[in-house]
């Protein structure tokens, strides 16, 4: 057992160092504005992990980075580069919400599960078509499913102003879902809800699938070596196609979730800047494509997005200077991404030398 | 000046692994030099080492008599030395002529490219070596033969006096290679030198002046090209020191019943060049089948058919009367067929994984280890544990990784594994290859053991005293055919490297 805890030692000081570095950073910004750093994020952690209220506003949205990382977490370990969760997010929060309002007959629980099932099946949908231009014409899934996120916010952002605007709306957005489709808010002034519990459930789901089953010793095989995963007779093609449509589930099932608990219309921020799905990526990588490490991950960045209103209102720093240390972790596990999946053109090379 | 090229005990070391062992080479000026030797031999090594890719450990190189010390290919080229690599390193979107004048563009007012001019000398380059090619056509539009033909004038335009050529008819079509031969030897008579590494004897046999034979790091023979003949260099290839313990004293009746049977199997590389060209043949119960061959005569690719890895374009394998023609790898172990894969790394094991994971690799559908679909840990450590024992495979710690193994140790996980689930007939594709005595003799025992059970093997080695000593009965290979059948107790290894290097009574009728 001793090299497998010391390598997960390992993994874990490496993102402890690198989130202290990007601390270290914005302390010296902070410093250089005239406060003190070490006020600033005892502010900043204080609001969003030491107060009630904070702590489960804080999960509330660590909720859909929690989904969009695993979403991303599944295909990256596999040697599979879904960069489309974040437009399975939004399809998936776009026909929750039509779905949503329109079904305004129907009772609560019907309701949400038909507008939660739409949501993961039009990610699906979603992931499927970069998934048969790999298998069938070997187009590399990472600039299909970059490029068509564009294509497809620029659908959405169409049927918004057109066919599904709400004309009553001050602005570009969808009409709102009717009361029946929303996950009420049960604890007290905070916005969680009871969607934070699906999502548990599909995290201790996913942390079965990859770390006991079948289907996870056959993403570890294909993200480690493809021919041996071939060569022993896992249908690589096949695979590609499960995990894609998973990824894809998983995005569409964060947008479905985050659209009855926290949007409850289409506008075209739905998911914020950068975007949940690309925080995903981030938290995926944060997290060692790990569910446990995934779910702390989304915790903690999460924290730091409830704890940015604090900073603005309690000291003289802009709220912004969480998104430069968001940034600096961004920065500083590009560096680790590249050490750890090293890029085949320097494994020739090496391996040539 | 008496050698182009002449190196004194050349040695490369990589760690505690020696690829080339005080290697003495002599090229001779305006001469077509060939360097044999098999797969891993160390020719590449070599010609790194020539091509200032690697640096020597120990010994000379010297060029024109005088000493040189070559830290880069820049180095080389200014000594003269141009390399045409086996993958071929031009920009297929850019034209001929853009491609030879890469990295030495001719310039117009300092910033603009002189196209006329880089044209012509390029079709002047042309006309002086007889090289029929368009200097304007696209490199994407042009064949294999000619791409080939512009990593040459590549070189040539950078005036180099010696021309090495890594492997040049690898990608080639019969008619392309014999393009390419009458190519070098005009090169030849405009004074050029030329080293060409091969393993294919008959291109040696028709282009080169001299050829220097390269086994396991050292050179074992130089000689000229009109004092030999293909047998006598195939001798000299395979030819093996190795003493084995384990020899096949049961000998399998021929009219046994037949469990595998292979009919006209056929298929073709990425290229487009067939590889196995109707290969048949049938394996009896309780046998074993040697398939022997120089290296690159189609056994790789022959493994890869039956083990699933490739496509037939035509033929068929049947396996105890069902059709497995095909057949995924998970499909051809189901139906009880064991598969050591060709290369232990890349296809057998995974190294990132642990022992326990790559002991169940292949069989993680099969109760009692997959359980509802959920890999029952306690059942893997379980098997992994039988295997350690059965095999005596040395690990430093259970729980690491196969990385941590040495490479006898790491192909006993393999053998161990594929023996695990009783299957019927094992394909087992060069299942000691550079690796110890001892581990050798473990894999034999066990080999020859399943035998005795009843089972059957397809052995494909390049060790020929391997296959002679294990096989009741051997096929050999060459270019993609059979080109012969023997029994190891009646027939000499001299007569085997006879058919490896396709010297045979019918061969001619074969051919057509």
């Amino acid at each position: 057992m001793n090299g497998k805890i010391e390598e997960t030692v390992k993994a874990v000081l490496n993102r402890i160092v690198l989130v202290l570095l990007a601390f270290i950073i914005g302390g010296i910004v902070i410093f250089f504005i005239g406060e003190n750093p070490l006020n600033v994020y005892y502010i900043l952690f204080k609001k969003s992990f030491f107060t009630t209220t904070g702590f489960l506003n804080t999960l509330h949205y660590a909720g859909p980075m929690i989904l969009t990382g695993l979403a991303i977490a599944i295909t990256f370990k596999a040697n599979i580069y879904n960069m489309g969760v974040e437009g399975s997010l939004l399809s998936g929060g776009f026909i929750a919400g039509i779905l949503g309002a329109q079904l305004s007959c129907l009772p609560s629980v019907p309701l949400k599960i038909i507008c939660l099932i739409a949501a993961a099946l039009l990610g699906m949908g979603y992931a499927w078509i970069a998934a048969v231009l790999k298998i069938k014409f070997r187009a590399n899934e990472m600039v299909v499913t970059l490029m068509l996120n564009y294509a497809l916010a620029k659908v959405l952002e169409y049927l918004t102003t057109s066919v599904f605007r709400d004309l009553n709306a001050g602005y570009v957005s969808t009409k709102i879902v009717s009361n029946q489709a929303v996950f009420l808010r049960i604890f007290g002034r905070s916005r969680l809800t009871v969607f934070f519990f699906v999502i548990l459930v599909i995290l201790g789901f996913f942390y079965i699938l990859m770390k006991k089953s079948k289907q996870g010793y056959v993403i570890t095989a294909m993200g480690n070596n493809f021919e041996f995963a071939e060569a022993t007779g896992m249908n690589v093609g096949k695979n590609i196609m499960i995990l894609m449509l998973l990824s894809g589930a998983l995005g569409g099932l964060a947008g479905g979730g985050w659209m009855l608990e926290d949007q409850y219309r289409y506008t075209l921020s739905f998911s914020g800047s950068p975007g949940l799905g690309w925080d995903g990526m981030l938290i995926a990588l944060l997290g060692g494509h790990d569910p446990v490490g995934i779910f702390i991950a989304a915790v903690f960045y999460a924290g730091l997005k409830t704890g940015a209103d604090s900073i603005n209102m309690y000291t003289n720093v802009p709220k912004e200077i969480v998104a430069l240390i968001q940034s600096m972790i961004v920065l500083f596990l590009a560096v680790q991404f590249f050490q750890k999946y090293k890029i085949p053109l320097f494994k020739k090379r090496a391996k040539e030398a | 000046m008496k050698y182009m090229i002449k190196t004194v005990d050349l040695t490369k070391k990589f760690g505690d692994f020696t690829a080339n062992d005080h290697i003495q080479l002599n090229v001779l000026p305006c001469e077509i030099k060939c360097i044999v030797g098999e797969n891993g031999a160390g020719k590449t090594t070599l010609m790194n080492m020539l091509y200032g890719m690697l640096e020597p450990t120990e010994g000379k190189i010297f060029i024109r008599d005088e000493e040189v010390r070559m830290k880069s290919p820049v180095d080389a080229i200014r000594n003269g030395i141009g390399m045409v690599h086996q993958h071929f390193m031009l920009v297929p979107s850019l034209t001929v002529f853009e491609n030879v004048m890469l990295g030495n563009e001719i310039e117009k007012y300092g910033v603009l490219i002189n196209k006329k001019s880089e044209v012509e000398k390029v079709s002047a380059l042309m006309q002086k070596y007889h090289f029929d090619l368009d200097p304007m056509e696209k490199v994407e539009n042009l064949s294999v033969g000619s791409r080939q033909r512009v990593e040459i004038l590549k070189m040539l335009y950078r005036d180099v006096s010696i021309l090495i050529l890594d492997e040049p008819t690898a990608v080639l079509t019969p008619q392309e290679t014999d393009e390419l031969i009458a190519d070098l030897k005009e090169l030849k008579n405009q004074g050029k030198t030329i080293i060409i590494i091969t393993h294919k004897l008959r291109e040696v046999m028709d282009a080169s002046d001299s050829v220097t034979v390269i086994k396991g790091g050292r050179t074992v023979g130089s000689m000229l090209t009109r004092d030999t003949n293909e047998r006598e260099l195939a001798q000299l290839m395979v030819g093996r020191d190795v003493v084995l313990t384990q020899q096949n004293n049961h000998y399998t009746p021929r009219n046994a019943e037949k469990i595998y049977e292979v009919r006209n199997l056929t298929t073709e590389n990425i290229f487009g060049k067939q590889v196995v060209h109707a290969v048949s043949f049938e394996v009896h119960k309780g046998e074993i089948l040697g398939i022997a061959g120089v290296e690159g005569n189609g056994q790789s690719e022959l493994v890869k058919l039956l083990s699933g890895l490739m496509k037939a374009t035509e033929g068929t394998v049947s396996f105890e009367g069902k059709d497995i023609t095909n057949m995924w790898p998970d499909k051809i172990r189901k139906a009880g067929i064991g598969i050591i894969p060709e290369d232990r790394y890349a296809q057998g094991l995974c190294r990132q994984m642990s022992l326990g994971d790559n002991c169940i690799a292949g069989y993680h559908d099969k109760p009692p280890v997959n359980k509802y679909n959920l890999l029952q840990r306690k059942k893997i450590n379980l098997k992994r544990d039988e295997m350690i024992h059965k095999y005596d495979i040395r690990v430093g710690d259970i729980n690491g990784n196969v990385a941590t193994l040495s490479g006898g140790n790491a192909q006993k996980i393999i053998v161990a594994r594929e023996l695990s689930e009783h299957p019927r007939l094992l394909i087992a594709c060069q299942p000691t290859r550079g690796i110890d005595i001892g581990s050798i003799e473990v894999i034999h025992k066990r080999l020859l053991e399943y035998k005795a059970g009843g089972n059957s093997i397809i052995l494909i080695s390049s060790e020929l005293t391997e296959i002679m000593s294990l096989s009741d009965r051997v096929i050999v290979m060459y270019k993609g055919q059979i080109s012969g059948e023997v029994e190891p107790q009646q027939t000499s290894m001299t007569e085997v490297g006879l058919l490896m290097a396709g010297i045979h009574t019918d061969m001619e009728g074969q051919k057509k």
